[in-house]
């Protein structure tokens, strides 16, 4: 055992695997770091109420010519692009995102491996911060009205019921759902290896073929849900901590 | 003069009219009791006086002030809204406290927003501060919740809620302090703690409307009182001679209900 | 308001993430039409743009590529070697550019090269119909076949077979292989890579594997993980065709390619080209 792992082709794997494992970390947390607040605006997007020509609309006109004076166009973009991103599989938007650019003559993404992450953040970031999006509505809607109500009545602003009252309830609402998420999040990371992104999947199959030197090696590819799991297991300990951290208020 | 004046006011939700012609004043230090049965414009009468609902006509004073007229959009801004809101405090049937701030929190978490908001450079906030919160206490203590400052509204029975509820809208110290059918979500053997504490408000001449389907408490602590019916006023006067020997036959038939259960 | 901000905010952030990096080539169209001729007086269509002058004002050649030796691996320090990787510096260094490779998904090839993330596939490419006709490819440098891999304890139930009907076969999908080992009436699963296919004859999920002769002698055998596995036969010489041959790939239409082939040509007439096959053991199958 110990002469395995002491062995010069395990360490040569090993890092290898650990330089592919910083790359799906780095995704990991620039997702979450993008995704958090992006979703947020989505979910409020997709909720505001603007309507600019509500004030024509009349009780008494007819059904079509209502639902036009009743559009609201901030809500249905946000939610076109929730449907859109959560109705097409996240391979085809890593696909479309870093290709399509390059084939329309629209820009390039730039050389190398830095283009290649900043092209899946962003396809990371959008996917998620649409499913993050569809969780804090709940969450948000699932706060009972009279919470608003008792913060308005106490002279509070929008502002200050939503930061003061309602985040935190909304908070404790979506955390168990957001910890699913999040764990998918490790593991979907490992699509990013389709645009070449060489993360731990990557890395771990590259040994079957060749890399370093080293060709026809078939364990690294299984070893590497060793650091999924190890990994995972973090995420999730730290998420139920949080979740305990919020059972002082029900 | 009258403290709150309400002026033909009528509220509709889409061809519904919930609220028609509604008017009446009410004069400072004075309990006013709204009776009526559910679905009579009450709650919607409170929720218009508190700005959570806008009237599609008439109009609002308090001291002479109008704070909302139908047919003055400039009486109608947002920003202005929340500060009018200031003059009336809002109890709710179901309390509706925060349940992430402990009683003491709930209490003074609008006024020390409020002071923050308006004493940004001041070097004394510090000190305002603990002013709030040693009001807070106090009020608390009112309340006869002096023990239960720090415990979380799930630790507390629907009493001591609905009590925290009222020292909550006390703090802000409104002009009018309405009720919205406070006992009504409480088992009946809490009502009687949060009804006394009302009682005590009134002996203290707390200025008060209170919606609410207690008779016996209505005609023993209100001044005056109005009967709704159908979202009109049919009857209001002193609320001993309201209660006790109605005039219209609408109000009879509706106490009658009370007295034989 | 706030809410209406938010939105605005959100929507702006979007469009910005795709135009920032929009500016990037704008530059590049002036450069092509002060170094070339090309097409003066027709310039109206985007592939009479010289890609050679694209390549030369961005400074870098992108070269696409997959670890495969002795084509294209790294050394212990991390730097690309192997014959193609040693070619590839050699025709930078002649274009007066740097080098740069990408490893890159082989099933997304022809779309790396069109969007431009690459400017070449150099990687033991098999010059297949399907590769000549997606993009422009140089004239062949080397050689190649295709050989089936077995497991080692049944490799005397391959010897002398004439077909590979009734079997089921693991082929890299879009392979040169694949077209092979279908066109010899095997029953195709096709995988992600030329590695999978190993993995499925190992684990008997495939009764047999078709993969690159080069490939073969670096994956399979003593010291891999399919120390079980040995090839037998050669595909090409199974259906009566020549060997395949190996090419350089580049966009359609580009006259890198021109300048590729010159290069290779002076590189055979100098030695270089066969003194780097000799290095790296390939020099049998360099096309001279």
């Amino acid at each position: 055992m110990f002469a395995f792992f002491s062995s010069p082709t395990t360490q040569t794997v090993l890092s290898a695997l650990n330089e592919g494992f910083v790359r799906t970390l780095e995704l990991f947390f620039i997702t979450l770091v993008g995704a958090v607040p992006l979703g947020l605006l989505i979910a409020l997007g997709s909720m505001n109420r603007w309507a600019p020509l509500h004030r024509f609309a009349r009780p008494k006109q007819s059904k079509a010519l209502r639902a036009v004076l009743n559009f609201r166009p901030v809500s249905a973009i946000c939610r076109l692009l929730v449907w859109i991103i959560r109705g097409t599989p996240l391979v085809l938007q890593i696909i479309t995102l870093f290709y399509v650019p390059g084939l329309e003559h629209l820009f390039n993404w730039p050389s190398g491996e830095s283009g290649r992450m900043m092209a899946v953040c962003i396809a990371f970031i959008i996917n998620y911060a649409c499913y993050f999006s569809e969780i804090y509505r709940g969450g948000i809607q699932g706060v009972p009205v009279g919470q608003q109500e008792a913060g308005l009545v106490l002279g509070m602003t929008r502002s200050q019921i939503f930061f003061k009252v309602t985040l935190l309830q909304m908070i404790k609402r979506i955390v168990p759902p957001m910890s699913n998420e999040v764990i998918t999040l490790v593991k979907d990371t490992s699509l990013a290896r389709v645009i070449a992104l060489q993360e731990i999947i990557w890395m771990g199959e590259s040994f079957m073929k060749g890399n370093r030197g080293i060709s026809g090696l078939v364990w690294p590819l299984f070893f590497t849900a060793v650091y999924y799991l190890v990994f995972s297991g973090v995420v999730t300990l730290l998420l139920g901590r949080l979740e305990k951290k919020l059972e002082f208020f029900r | 003069m009258a403290i709150l004046e309400v002026r033909a006011l009528e509220k509709h939700f889409g061809p519904t009219r919930v609220l028609e012609d509604i008017s009446f004043s009410l004069e400072e230090g004075q309990a006013l009791a709204i009776i009526g049965s559910s679905g009579s414009g009450k709650t919607t009468l409170l929720r218009c006086l508190n700005f959570l609902e806008t009237p599609n006509h008439g109009s609002i004073s308090v001291r002479g002030q109008v704070l909302f007229d139908a047919a003055d959009p400039a009486t109608q801004r947002e920003s202005e809204v929340r500060r009018k809101r200031l003059h009336f405090g809002l109890v709710f049937q179901n309390f509706n406290l925060f349940p992430q701030y402990t009683a003491l929190e709930n209490v003074t978490l609008a006024r020390k927003l409020l002071a923050k908001e308006r004493d940004e450079a001041n070097s004394g906030k510090k000190d305002l501060l603990a002013a709030i919160d040693q009001e807070g206490k106090e009020l608390l203590e009112r309340m006869g919740l002096a023990d239960r400052a720090g415990h979380y509204p799930h630790q507390l029975s629907g009493g001591q809620q609905q009590r925290v509820a009222i020292a909550r809208a006390l703090a802000l110290h409104p002009d009018i302090l309405c009720f919205d059918e406070p006992t009504s979500a409480l088992d009946p053997e809490l009502t009687g703690e949060v009804l006394k504490v009302i009682r005590g408000l009134a002996d203290q001449h707390t200025t008060m409307i209170i919606v609410t389907h207690e008779m016996a408490f209505a005609r023993d602590v209100a001044d005056q009182a109005i009967f709704m019916d159908g979202g009109v006023i049919v009857e209001q006067g002193p609320a001993k001679e309201l209660i006790n020997a109605p005039k219209m036959e609408r109000t009879r038939q509706f106490l009658s209900r009370y007295t034989e259960n | 308001m706030m809410k209406k901000l938010l939105a605005l905010t959100m929507a702006v952030l979007m469009v910005l993430s795709l135009a920032a990096c929009g500016n990037q080539n704008d530059a590049q169209p002036t450069d092509a039409a002060v170094q070339t001729d090309a097409a003066p007086t027709d310039g109206t269509e985007a592939p009479a743009e010289s890609d050679l002058a694209y390549v030369q004002g961005k400074g870098t050649l992108v070269v696409g590529i997959t670890d495969f030796a002795p084509m294209d691996y790294q050394d212990d320090n991390g730097e690309w070697i192997g014959f193609d990787a040693d070619m590839a510096k050699a025709f930078a260094e002649d274009l007066g550019v740097d080098v740069s490779f990408q490893e890159i998904n082989w099933d997304n090839k022809v779309m790396e090269l069109n969007s431009k993330n690459v400017d070449c596939l150099w990687n033991g490419m098999t010059l297949t119909d399907e590769v000549t006709s997606s993009m422009a490819c140089s004239t062949p440098y080397s050689t190649n076949a295709q050989v089936l891999v077995v497991p080692a304890d049944k490799a005397a139930d391959f010897e002398g077979l004439t077909t590979l009907e009734g079997l089921s076969i693991a082929v890299e999908s879009g392979s040169a292989g694949q077209a092979a080992a279908e066109a010899l009436g095997a029953t195709t699963v096709p995988v992600q890579s030329q590695a999978n296919t190993l993995m499925e004859v190992s684990a008997g999920t495939s009764d047999a594997a078709v993969i690159d002769l080069l490939m073969a002698g670096a994956m399979i055998g003593e010291g891999t993980s399919y120390a079980n596995l040995t090839y037998t036969m050669n595909l090409n010489t199974m259906q009566g065709e020549a060997d395949e041959v190996y090419g350089v790939g580049f966009r359609t239409g580009s006259d890198l390619v021109d300048a590729y082939n010159n290069f290779w040509d002076a590189a055979l007439a100098s030695g270089l080209a066969m003194e780097t096959a000799t290095t790296y053991g390939v020099q049998e199958s360099i096309i001279q």
